[in-house]
């Protein structure tokens, strides 16, 4: 059921270019966070960025939503995105479930998935409805005010209010974030379930271990530049880089 | 089933029964005042549909709904009576008279073009910025309505408006007011902009545009205050600058604040609460005979109370009355 939103008829796995980025650099005020990346994701790929804090995970995914400042292109289905305003970029179909999970807390948890459906054009209630099957303890709390969710709750409506909008490509930043071990086990399992279903997703990580095993490409970021790329076995393998991802030598 | 069109419903039924119970039993004096707390109602809900909403604090809600209130009144006044008491006006504002609709309808889109671009500038600004704006907007537009008298009459009284109204026609007013904020407050629109009161960087991440929404509900909160002031006016057939300045800003920011300005609900709750309470205290200040003890005579009591209720409110219960709550909840489960 958690179709993605399919303009040009069956998903493609592996064929078409999602998601490129070409030498992006991206700024908060006079300082550059990011120095000149390029990346892409194939529909249907789940690809990983990877790296410690302040390595320009998050900055990249506030460029690719038009949110930070950029230089450089961002290409999504073939065309350039890198002038268009956010809002009609997420209309396009980019979603995400932004960092630090940002549920709106005095929303409800139905106000805060309609939110997330605006920018779909199918029709709200049956996906709510839809949901609340997938995430049922989501449809228990349904009239709850969002703040008052568990931490795991609120990713799971993070991520669920990305996902209802049936996006082209769901960009996941630090789903882990901040959450019990358990409870990032069930989110990388929804996460793996999604991907299973033919979502393309970018998965912005700290969690290595977790994210390794899900992606099919990974990019490793540090200090702004990327210092590794490679198929999750082929950088699995590599000691010195798992090392420095996992912080155990 | 619709919560939001089920509390506007519930709400509907309390103001009508408020209104059918005023007009039945009410002395002359006791419709007054309920016909102004309507008048208030309307005032307080103009102001949630934006302060409740975004969450900016407005000052200049008063000053709206006297714009509403004066072109409708220098449009529908006859000819004849504006040529007595406003000799001197200019472009020939004197030379003409319309029906009381058409006048309505001229004063809502002269008060909303002017809310919008007022509302260009506000919605760019957030919390003391768009405060102190707001009422700097207030002091400029009162300042008009007080020295150009050849249009306005400034403090002197602008007579001769057709009292068209009466408590009915405040009563479905509000009613139609209710249905409309509830419905905004649960559209799209309305859940994007408190999404955006509560997280402004979230909300743009979501692809919401937060300065539209912003100006939308601007606008909007500027009709419905065109719309409390043409009431106002169309009822008493007379207006002057006084009551569209801080007193009324005070009042009515109290009303919303009581009842909690995040809800319809809280409004409605709030604006009836302060408009009846305020007239128990009035009565208070005359220093009445209470429980067989003679009370002194308390000049400012009134004043006193109402600042009392904005810093307990304040203090001890910022979301008000209501906090997030809305009259359906106490009745449908969660």
């Amino acid at each position: 059921m958690l179709e993605r939103r399919g303009h040009n008829g069956p998903a493609f796995r592996f064929s078409k270019e999602m998601l490129s980025v070409d030498n992006l650099e991206v700024f908060h005020g006079p300082i550059k966070a990011v120095h000149g990346i390029s990346f892409k994701i194939d529909a249907g790929q789940c690809v990983a960025l990877l790296g410690p804090n302040g390595a320009g995970k998050t900055s990249t995914i506030s460029a690719i939503t038009g949110i930070a400042r950029a230089t450089g292109q961002v290409l999504f289905e073939g065309s350039d995105i890198s002038k268009t305003p956010v809002e009609a970029r997420i209309q396009r179909g980019i979603s995400v479930s932004p960092e630090g999970r940002r549920v709106f807390a005095n929303l409800t948890v139905e106000e805060n998935l309609r939110l997330g459906s605006a920018a779909s054009d199918s029709n709200t209630k049956t996906s709510i409805a839809e949901f609340f099957d997938t995430f049922p303890i989501l449809g228990e709390r349904r009239h709850q005010s969002a703040g008052t969710l568990s931490g795991g709750e609120q990713q799971m409506l993070a991520i669920a209010r990305a996902l209802i909008a049936k996006p082209r490509i769901l960009l996941l930043d630090e789903p882990s974030l901040g959450l019990a071990p358990k409870i990032v086990g069930q989110i990388f399992s929804l996460i793996g379930d999604l991907k299973a279903k033919g979502i393309t997703i970018l998965l912005v990580e700290q969690n290595a271990a977790q994210a390794l095993r899900l992606s099919d490409y990974v990019y490793f970021l540090n200090n702004g530049r990327i210092a590794a790329e490679g198929t999750a076995e082929s950088l699995g393998k590599s000691d010195t880089l798992m090392a420095e991802l996992t912080g155990i030598s | 089933m619709n919560r939001g069109l089920v509390g506007a419903s519930l709400l509907a039924l309390v103001l009508v029964i408020i209104g059918v119970v005023a007009a039945y039993f009410g002395t002359r004096y006791q419709l007054r005042l309920v016909y102004s707390a309507y008048v208030n109602l309307l005032v307080v809900l103009g102001l949630q549909v934006f302060m409740g909403n975004a969450r900016v604090t407005n000052l200049s809600h008063s000053a709206f709904m006297g714009i509403g209130a004066y072109a409708a009144a220098i449009c529908v006044t006859p000819q004849n009576i504006k040529a007595i008491s406003l000799p001197d006006a200019p472009w020939g504002l004197n030379t003409f008279a319309l029906d009381p609709v058409t006048s309505a309808l001229i004063a809502i889109a002269v008060t909303g073009l002017i809310a919008f671009l007022v509302g260009i500038v506000i919605v760019r600004l957030s919390g003391i910025g768009a405060t102190i704006v707001s009422l700097a907007v207030l002091v400029i537009i009162h300042s008009l309505f007080l020295y150009r008298t050849d249009i306005f009459k400034g403090n002197q009284a602008f007579f001769g408006i057709p009292q068209v109204f009466s408590l009915t026609s405040v009563v479905i007013l509000a009613v139609i007011v209710v249905f409309a904020t509830r419905l905004f407050r649960e559209s799209r629109w309305g859940i994007a902009l408190r999404a955006s009161a509560d997280d402004e960087v979230g909300a743009s991440t979501m692809g919401v545009n937060i300065y539209r929404l912003r100006l939308i509900a601007w606008v909007m909160s500027g009709v419905l205050l065109a719309i409390a002031g043409i009431a106002y006016a169309y009822y008493l057939g007379t207006i002057s600058a006084r009551p569209f300045y801080f007193n009324h800003v005070f009042l009515t920011l109290a009303m919303l604040i009581l009842g909690g300005m995040r809800t319809i609900t809280g409004a409605v709750l709030g604006c009836f609460l302060i408009s009846f309470g305020l007239e128990w205290v009035r009565w208070l200040e005359t220093g009445p005979l209470l429980l067989g003890i003679d009370l002194p005579e308390a000049l400012g009591l009134s004043g006193i109370a109402l600042g009392a209720v904005i810093v307990l409110t304040m203090a001890l219960r910022p979301g008000g009355i209501m906090g997030e709550r809305e009259i359906e909840d106490f009745i449908l489960k969660s």
